[in-house]
């Protein structure tokens, strides 16, 4: 061996460095070359697809892919609920005022629905307890047409915005009647089993899955358990029809008209038994 | 080596005790949804469990043990005191207080997120705030192991860096660069959402910050199966290690190319374009590079012992090995375990071919054979290794210890390939319970059944395995310790400090990163997913 | 070790990690070129899209308004299939596709991240809230295929899937408004 200082580890370095830095950039830019620039204007040609516009596609600033023509749409909106759920609607019930609320519910809705939220007459929902977010929709579902009753209608025409945020906010805040649930004799299995498991067989997710208070699913999903039973059949039966069609993307107008009128009995049933 | 006992002890005790736990569970969750068990237990006990079992396997089972076994290194590879041990507490409590902090949330339904929480499904503040702590521990390790190399080059200038030190170092530095991208996603989007601080969430963003943590994690869990690989197996087996050169690169390769590619875990997500996706598959061509070296070099090492203990012939060397000894016996059944879980990620890195394979069981069946099977092994055979020079006892007999390894490789191999088979059909993942009256579905249920059977000779090795290290603690006191880590053919006198060092391996793998991750965060900067509306797992 | 075999000197140890070495590179630029050549010569990708909709007015949308959901063919003979995925529903429930022709299925979701796979078929893509997922295929075998969703999405993930009919030419026939929907069974 000549030199000693040959050995020393910086000087082994110099090498290093350079062909390590050589060969991460060789194979990073050979990356990019390939799939930003080479492959999707090839492709694009193949689409007909000018080169600009295939390049931007495969970095993602266009929509649409490199290698196919991206379809169109000029379908007009035919909602069947206006109600989006953004923050600033969240924070508007978040910020409501439940003494504005109690206000308006002795003047409006004790009639019907009880200073508490708890009806006076089956075929009126009971509103103690329940989601916030699902009576603020039915109120305002109620006020646009999306959803139709005789006596709701006008009466949430005659509403403006934050007063219905407030009378959602009071009604949620009332408590539920009865924290242990009534016995129903025998818990039906069936009826469990929809509510836990669901039946894939019909496509039906568990009734839990979304209804169960936090379980993370659809923001205007009601709460169920200890409401009245009527109201629950004959919502269930409206779904089924379709005479209620304010349920965004069909969902529950899809399970009802799959449930038999037995299972939907025994859901009622369930529910209004004060089951979860 | 007086200092660490308690210390590594501590940590591998932790590990092990949340592993036999998460088997109990992915027994359980195995068991729910075959046909044997399809009325069992419901949807919300069942994401309970996955979740449980994804978080004790993932997050707790790897760091813990990974911070063990690298303590125990860094005291007798350099035989030097652990600097900062009060530090190492430190990190160890806060990782032990962090997982008990996610554990609650969990078993009180208020966390079935899975372990990969993907928002806007959003769980309570208090599991994420404990994934954080546990990270935050880890980290303090990650420091620690620096500082030790560092101290100790100090102390003895010109001398390369041994082996099992400089992989432990690259480790550690993987570790914090890809936690980065898990962290970010968690203290600014994930927590504030939790904490009802903001309402929606950017999930092109959170998939993406992710997805940088997402492979070098599973890299960082690999990483010590490798080290044993190269210095460990070699001395067990009775002979030397074919190129030491060779061991460091590898663990460079590993560093260099296991971060910059995790976007190939977003291939089929409609959020990047297919540039990018290219650049990382073509980078995650390289990260095979370092796995089909160690094969060659392992396999040469290997063959060297064969030799010497008299093995003749092409493949005669093979037989003369000394498989009776549990760390040579894992080392094995990790390479063909290896070798089938490799060539599962050939396939999920071709996207024409992950397409088929996405979201199925074969996913499932990639890691758990890749992960569970070839790094956990060799955790196993670790733990055998060590456990006596923490304990200063040995092994009464070592039959125990072969049959555990077996049953673990057998389980696995038996769950983890009909698996990849009902995954080519179509079997997609996180189900709690499939519709076995459907006729497709129905083919499935056998298969789903023969992979159930894997799973409970898998929850017999595990429990044999606590047995084995739990009976150590009784057993006669050790006579001699024989000398652990390999030597090389040619031990180095000198390396060129790129090879002792990670100076300029920490510059390429930003310069990767930046080309690699820049455009795909920065268009979150220039043109953000319109956010989505927190949904809350309560 | 005082002797060294020849094999074992150190240029000699090196010399063999080399060669192995660039057996290596031989397997990756094969894997890689492979990857490459189907990408130009089939332009094969992996879904991407990058078209940005807000997830919270989707059904405000036109595109994504219920009525306009499912297959439809356009007067350029495009077939176009647009999907909601939702906790816990594909909308609609059954899609009908023809064989042998170019299809472009469209999906979006108004809540959390969903997933899609048909099974037997390469379609697959994660459906992410804020994003419209951008499928390009060829179904290219008739009969009933599965349509599951592949993410966890929230407790009823494992009941959410959908059914796609693949018609032959004859079966798939657009109404006058270019709709086609799945034959009752």
């Amino acid at each position: 061996m000549s030199d000693p200082r040959l050995s020393e580890p910086h000087v082994l370095d110099q090498p290093w460095r350079v062909w390590a830095t050589v060969a991460v950039l060789t194979i990073v830019l050979a990356g990019a070359l390939l799939g930003v620039v080479i492959i999707p204007v090839v492709q694009g040609r193949a689409a007909g697809l000018d080169a600009f516009t295939a390049i931007c596609r495969a970095l993602g600033i266009k929509p649409g892919s490199p290698a196919q023509p991206q379809p169109s749409d000029r379908t007009p909106p035919t909602p069947v609920s206006q109600v989006t759920w953004t923050p600033e609607v969240l924070q508007v019930l978040a910020r409501a005022n439940t003494e504005r609320g109690r206000a308006k519910v002795l003047e409006v809705c004790v009639a019907c629905h009880g200073e508490q939220g708890v009806s006076v007459a089956p075929e009126f929902p009971h509103l103690n307890g329940q989601s916030g977010p699902a009576i603020y929709k039915q109120l305002h579902d109620y006020q646009s047409g999306s959803r139709v009753h005789p006596l709701m209608t006008d009466i949430a025409k005659a509403l403006d915005e934050p007063v219905i945020a407030d009378v959602a906010a009071y009604y949620a805040g009332q408590p539920k009647r009865n924290p242990n649930p009534a016995t129903l004799g025998e818990l039906p299995a069936n009826i469990v089993q929809l509510v836990e498991l669901g039946d894939p067989n019909r496509n039906i997710p568990p009734c839990a899955a979304c209804h169960r208070p936090g379980v993370g699913g659809p923001i205007e999903a009601p709460i169920l358990h200890e409401q009245g039973q009527n109201y629950l059949a004959l919502q269930l039966k409206a779904y089924a029809s379709g005479e209620r069609r304010n349920d965004v993307y069909a969902r529950m107008r899809t399970i009802a008209s799959q449930l038999t009128p037995a299972e939907i009995d025994g859901l009622s049933r369930y529910y209004a038994a004060g089951f979860r | 080596m007086r200092n660490v006992e308690r210390l590594c002890l501590a940590h591998l005790w932790v590990a092990f005790t949340a592993f036999t736990v998460a088997c109990v569970l992915g027994t359980w969750q195995m068991w729910v949804r075959s046909p044997l068990g399809a009325k069992v237990g419901t949807p919300s006990l069942y994401f309970m469990s996955v979740t449980a079992h994804g978080v004790s396997m993932a997050y707790v089972l790897t760091t813990f043990f990974i911070m063990g076994f690298g303590y125990f290194v860094a005291v007798t590879a350099l035989n030097r005191p652990l600097p900062g041990k009060p530090w190492a507490w430190l990190g160890f409590w806060m990782g032990l207080i962090g997982f008990v902090m996610a554990v609650i949330p969990i078993v009180m339904g208020q966390a079935s997120v899975l372990y990969t929480f993907y928002p806007p499904l959003t769980g309570s503040a208090w599991f994420y705030i404990g994934l954080v702590l546990v990270v935050a521990g880890s980290w303090i390790w990650c420091v620690l192991m620096i500082v030790a190399m560092a101290e100790w080059k100090r102390e003895n200038p010109g001398r390369p860096v041994p082996l099992v030190m400089f992989a432990t170092v690259a480790n550690a530095i993987l570790w914090l660069w890809t936690t980065a991208g898990v962290a970010t996603e968690l203290l600014f989007q994930v927590i504030p959402a939790a904490l009802g601080l903001v309402q929606t969430v950017d999930v092109g963003l959170s998939r993406t910050l992710f997805s940088w943590t997402l492979h070098a994690i599973v890299y960082f869990w690999l990483l010590p199966a490798y080290t044993a690989f190269y210095t460990l197996v070699p001395r067990a087996a009775g002979g030397r290690l074919y190129s030491d050169t060779m061991g460091r690169l590898t663990f460079i390769l590993f560093l260099l190319y296991s971060l910059p590619v995790g976007i190939h875990h977003l291939l089929m997500d409609p959020e990047h374009g297919t540039g990018m996706k290219f650049i990382q598959v073509l980078l995650t061509g390289f990260v095979t590079v370092p796995t089909l070296l160690t094969i060659f070099t392992i396999s040469a090492s290997m063959e060297i012992a064969g030799r010497l203990r008299g093995g003749r012939g092409v493949f005669g060397w093979i037989a003369a090995l000394p498989w009776e000894r549990p760390m040579v016996l894992a080392a094995g059944l990790a390479f063909v375990m290896l070798g089938f879980g490799g060539f599962g990620g050939l396939i999920n890195m071709a996207y024409g071919m992950n397409a088929m394979v996405h979201n199925t069981a074969w996913v499932t069946a990639h890691f758990h054979l890749i992960f569970g099977g070839s790094a956990v092994i060799m955790y196993f055979a670790i733990a055998y290794e060590i456990w006596p020079r923490l304990t200063g006892r040995e092994h009464a007999s070592l039959a125990p210890l072969r049959l555990q390894l077996w049953l673990w490789f057998v389980g696995m191999m038996v769950m983890t390939l009909p698996w990849h088979w009902l995954g080519l059909h179509g079997q997609w993942r996180r189900v709690a319970n499939f519709n076995y009256a459907d006729p497709i579905i129905a083919g499935w249920g056998p298969w789903v059944v023969v992979s159930f059977a894997g799973g409970l000779v898998l929850l017999a090795s595990a429990l044999l395995f606590v047995r084995n290290l739990f009976v150590l603690h009784r057993s006669p006191a050790l006579a001699l310790p024989r000398p652990l880590y390999a030597l090389a053919v040619h031990p180095p006198h000198r390396v060129p400090a790129a090879l002792n060092g990670f100076g300029l391996w920490n510059v390429l793998v930003a310069i990767l990163m930046l080309l690699a991750y820049g455009w795909p965060i920065a268009q979150f900067a220039i043109a953000p997913s319109p956010a989505a509306i927190v949904h809350r797992v309560q | 070790m005082t002797e060294l075999h020849p094999e074992m000197h150190e240029r000699r140890i090196l010399g063999t990690e080399l060669l192995w070495a660039f057996g290596v590179g031989v397997l990756i630029a094969l894997t890689l070129g492979m990857i490459v050549f189907t990408a130009l010569t089939m332009g094969i990708n992996p879904p991407s899209n990058v078209e940005r909709i807000d997830p919270k007015t989707l059904h405000l949308s036109g595109e994504f308004a219920e009525h306009n959901l499912g297959t439809t063919v356009g007067p350029d003979g495009s077939t176009t299939v647009r999907i909601i995925a939702t906790q816990f529903m594909f909308v609609p429930r059954c899609i009908a596709v023809p064989r042998g022709r170019l299809v472009t299925l469209r999906l979006a979701t108004p809540d959390v991240i969903h997933g899609i796979l048909i099974t037997g078929t390469n379609v697959n893509t994660m459906v992410v809230p804020g994003y419209v997922a951008q499928v390009h295929t060829e179904f290219t075998r008739d009969g009933d295929l599965l349509m599951p969703c592949h993410e966890y999405c929230g407790t009823g993930h494992s009941e959410m899937w959908a059914t796609v009919q693949v018609m032959t030419n004859d079966q798939f026939k657009p109404g006058a408004d270019g709709r086609v929907s799945c034959a009752q069974r």
